[in-house]
C-alpha cells in the first residue's frame, strides 16, 4: 500500500533524472546526430500520423463542441448571446487546444511509446542494439523526439481548424441564439496569428514534454511485463501535472500581463 | 487494393462495436453481481478506496489549481477588467470550475492516475494466468475484483469533485488578487449564480464518470494478452479510450442539463 506522500516524493526523485535524460536526447538531435538514422525518423513520422492523428481531431472535435456549448450557455445568461464567439475564440486557441492536445497525447503518443521501448528494455533488445554497435538513445529517443517536432506541429494546426468547426456548430447550428455572421464576426475579431503562434508554442511544448518523458519512462523500465505496466501507468502521472503546468505558465507568460484585446488604446 | 483496404477497414469497425458491446455486458455483469449477494467485497473495496485517494489527491491539486489559475482565471480575467468588471469572475467561475473544469479534470486525473494503475494491476495478473487460477478456485473476478474497483472509482470520482471545486475556486481567488481586486464581489456573483443543480448536476457527472473509467479499464486490463508488450499496450488503450469516452459523455450530459434546466441560464 503506497503512503499519503509516496507520489510527489517520487516526483521530486525521478525529476531531476528525467531533466537529464531529456536534455540529453534534445541535445542528440540539436547536434543532427538523429539524422544518421533518417529513416527511422521517417518511419516513427509515419506511425504518428497514421496512429495518432485522427484521434486527436476527433478529440479536439469534442472539446470545440464543448466550448461552444459552455460559451453560448454562458452568453445567454448574461443578456449578450452575440458575444459567444468571444468565448469560443479565447476557449479554443488559448486554452482548450493545448490541454486536449497534451491530454490526448499523454494518452496516446506518451504511453505508446513507453510500452514501446518498455517491452524493448525486458526483452533485452536494447542492450542487443549497444552490442551491435547503434547507439540506443540516439536510435530509440531521438529519432522519436526529431518525429514529434517534425509531425506534430501540422497536426495541432489542422486541429485548430477542426476546433473551430465544432464550434462553429455548437453556437450557431445547436443553441442557434447567434446568426451565422454575428458568431463569426466576433469570434475573428478577438483573435489574431500571434495568437496562433503563442497557441503552438504552448502545445509543441507539452509535446516534448510528454515525449521525453515517454522516452525517459520506457528506456528505465523494469521488473518484467508487470513492470512495463507500471512504467506506463507512472509516465501517465507525471505526464498529466506536467501538461497542467505548462498550460498555466504559458497562459501566465504570453497573455498574463497584457491581454491582447481588440478593445480601447 | 481498394477492396483490400475497405476489407481492413471494415474489419476494424467491427472490431470496435465488439469492444464496446463487451463493455456494455462487463458493465451489466458488474451492476447485477454488486447488488445480487453475497457482498465479499468489503475490504476490497476499502483497500482500493484508500488506493485511488492516496495516488490521486497531490496531481488532482496541482491540476485544477493550475488549470483554473490559467484558463478561467486569467484568461477571463483581461476582458473583465477591459470591461471594468472584474467582479464578474465570480459568476464565470460557476460555469467553469463547478460545471466544466471542475469534473472534467477530476476525470482526466482518475483516469490517467488511477485508471493506468488500475489496468497495469489486472493486465499483470491476467498476463501471470492469476485470474485463470482465480476462476478454478471457484472466485468470481468480476464480483472480488471488478466490483470494488467499480463502486470505489464512483464514490472517489465525486469525492473528488468536490475537492477539484475547492481548489478551483481558490484559484479564482489567486487570479483576483493578482490583479488587486477586493474578494466582496467576487463571492457575491460567485454565490449569486451558483445553484443547487450545479452542483449535483457536477457531483453526478463525475460519478458516472468514475464508473466509465472504471469499466474500461477493469476490461482492458482482464483482456491483456501478448507478454511485456501487452500489459503497456493495454494501458495504452484504455487510457485512450477512457478519455474519449469520457469527455464524449461530458458533451451529451452538459448538452441535456443546459437544455433541460432553464433556471441555470436566468440573468443574474
Amino acid at each position: 500500500m503506497i503512503g499519503w506522500l509516496d507520489v510527489p516524493r517520487g516526483w521530486l526523485d525521478s525529476f531531476g533524472e528525467i531533466a537529464r535524460f531529456g536534455s540529453r536526447v534534445a541535445g542528440l538531435v540539436y547536434s543532427g546526430r538523429a539524422l544518421r538514422f533518417f529513416g527511422e525518423v521517417i518511419r516513427q513520422s509515419g506511425i504518428l500520423i497514421l496512429g495518432s492523428a485522427l484521434i486527436i481531431w476527433a478529440f479536439v472535435f469534442i472539446l470545440g463542441l464543448q466550448c461552444g456549448l459552455q460559451g453560448a450557455y454562458f452568453f445567454r445568461s448574461q443578456g449578450a448571446p452575440a458575444y459567444a464567439g468571444l468565448f469560443a475564440a479565447f476557449c479554443d486557441l488559448r486554452e482548450a487546444l493545448p490541454y486536449a492536445f497534451g491530454y490526448i497525447l499523454s494518452a496516446k503518443v506518451g504511453t505508446g511509446i513507453v510500452a514501446e521501448i518498455g517491452a524493448m528494455r525486458i526483452s533485452d533488445e536494447i542492450d542487443a542494439l549497444e552490442v551491435m554497435g547503434v547507439p540506443p538513445i540516439t536510435f530509440l529517443c531521438a529519432t522519436r523526439l526529431l518525429a514529434a517536432w517534425i509531425v506534430l506541429p501540422f497536426v495541432y494546426l489542422v486541429g485548430i481548424a477542426v476546433m473551430y468547426v465544432a464550434s462553429y456548430l455548437a453556437v450557431v447550428e445547436q443553441v442557434a441564439d447567434v446568426s451565422s455572421g454575428g458568431y463569426t464576426l466576433i469570434f475573428w475579431m478577438f483573435q489574431d496569428p500571434t495568437d496562433v503562434i503563442f497557441s503552438l508554442i504552448k502545445g509543441m511544448t507539452m509535446a516534448t514534454v510528454i515525449v521525453l518523458v515517454g522516452c525517459y519512462y520506457g528506456y528505465t523500465a523494469s521488473g518484467g511485463p508487470v513492470g512495463v505496466g507500471t512504467a506506463t501507468a507512472k509516465s501517465m502521472v507525471f505526464n498529466i501535472v506536467m501538461v497542467h503546468i505548462v498550460g498555466m505558465l504559458g497562459t501566465v507568460v504570453f497573455w498574463g500581463a497584457n491581454p491582447r484585446l481588440p478593445i480601447g488604446g | 487494393m481498394a477492396a483490400n483496404a475497405l476489407a481492413r477497414g471494415g474489419g476494424r469497425v467491427a472490431a470496435l462495436f465488439t469492444q464496446v458491446g463487451s463493455m456494455m455486458i462487463l458493465t451489466t455483469q458488474t451492476i447485477v453481481s454488486a447488488v445480487r449477494p453475497p457482498y465479499p467485497y468489503g475490504e476490497e473495496l476499502v483497500d482500493q478506496f484508500l488506493f485511488v485517494l492516496r495516488l490521486c489527491w497531490f496531481p488532482l491539486l496541482i491540476s485544477t489549481f493550475a488549470l483554473c489559475l490559467g484558463a478561467p482565471g486569467l484568461q477571463a480575467a483581461g476582458p473583465l477588467q477591459v470591461f471594468g468588471a472584474l467582479d464578474r469572475l465570480g459568476g464565470f467561475f460557476v460555469l467553469t470550475a463547478i460545471r466544466w473544469i471542475g469534473p472534467v479534470v477530476t476525470a482526466v486525473v482518475v483516469g490517467g492516475v488511477a485508471g493506468t494503475a488500475i489496468t497495469a494491476d489486472l493486465g499483470a495478473r491476467k498476463i501471470r494466468e492469476e485470474l485463470d487460477a482465480l476462476q478454478v478456485l471457484g472466485v468470481d473476478p468480476i464480483k472480488n475484483l471488478v466490483v470494488p474497483r467499480f463502486l470505489a472509482l464512483m464514490v472517489v470520482t465525486a469525492l473528488l469533485d468536490i475537492f477539484a471545486i475547492v481548489f478551483g475556486l481558490t484559484a479564482g481567488i489567486a487570479a483576483e488578487l493578482l490583479y488587486n481586486q477586493p474578494l466582496g464581489g467576487f463571492f457575491a456573483t460567485l454565490f449569486a449564480n451558483a445553484s443547487v443543480t450545479d452542483l449535483w448536476g457536477s457531483v453526478l457527472m463525475c460519478t458516472l464518470f468514475g464508473a466509465i473509467i472504471a469499466v474500461v479499464c477493469s476490461y482492458k486490463g482482464m483482456t491483456a494478452s501478448g507478454g511485456a508488450a501487452g500489459v503497456g499496450r493495454a494501458v495504452n488503450q484504455a487510457v485512450v479510450i477512457a478519455l474519449v469516452g469520457v469527455f464524449a459523455f461530458n458533451y451529451v450530459f452538459t448538452a441535456v442539463l443546459l437544455a433541460t434546466n432553464p433556471e441555470l441560464q436566468q440573468i443574474r
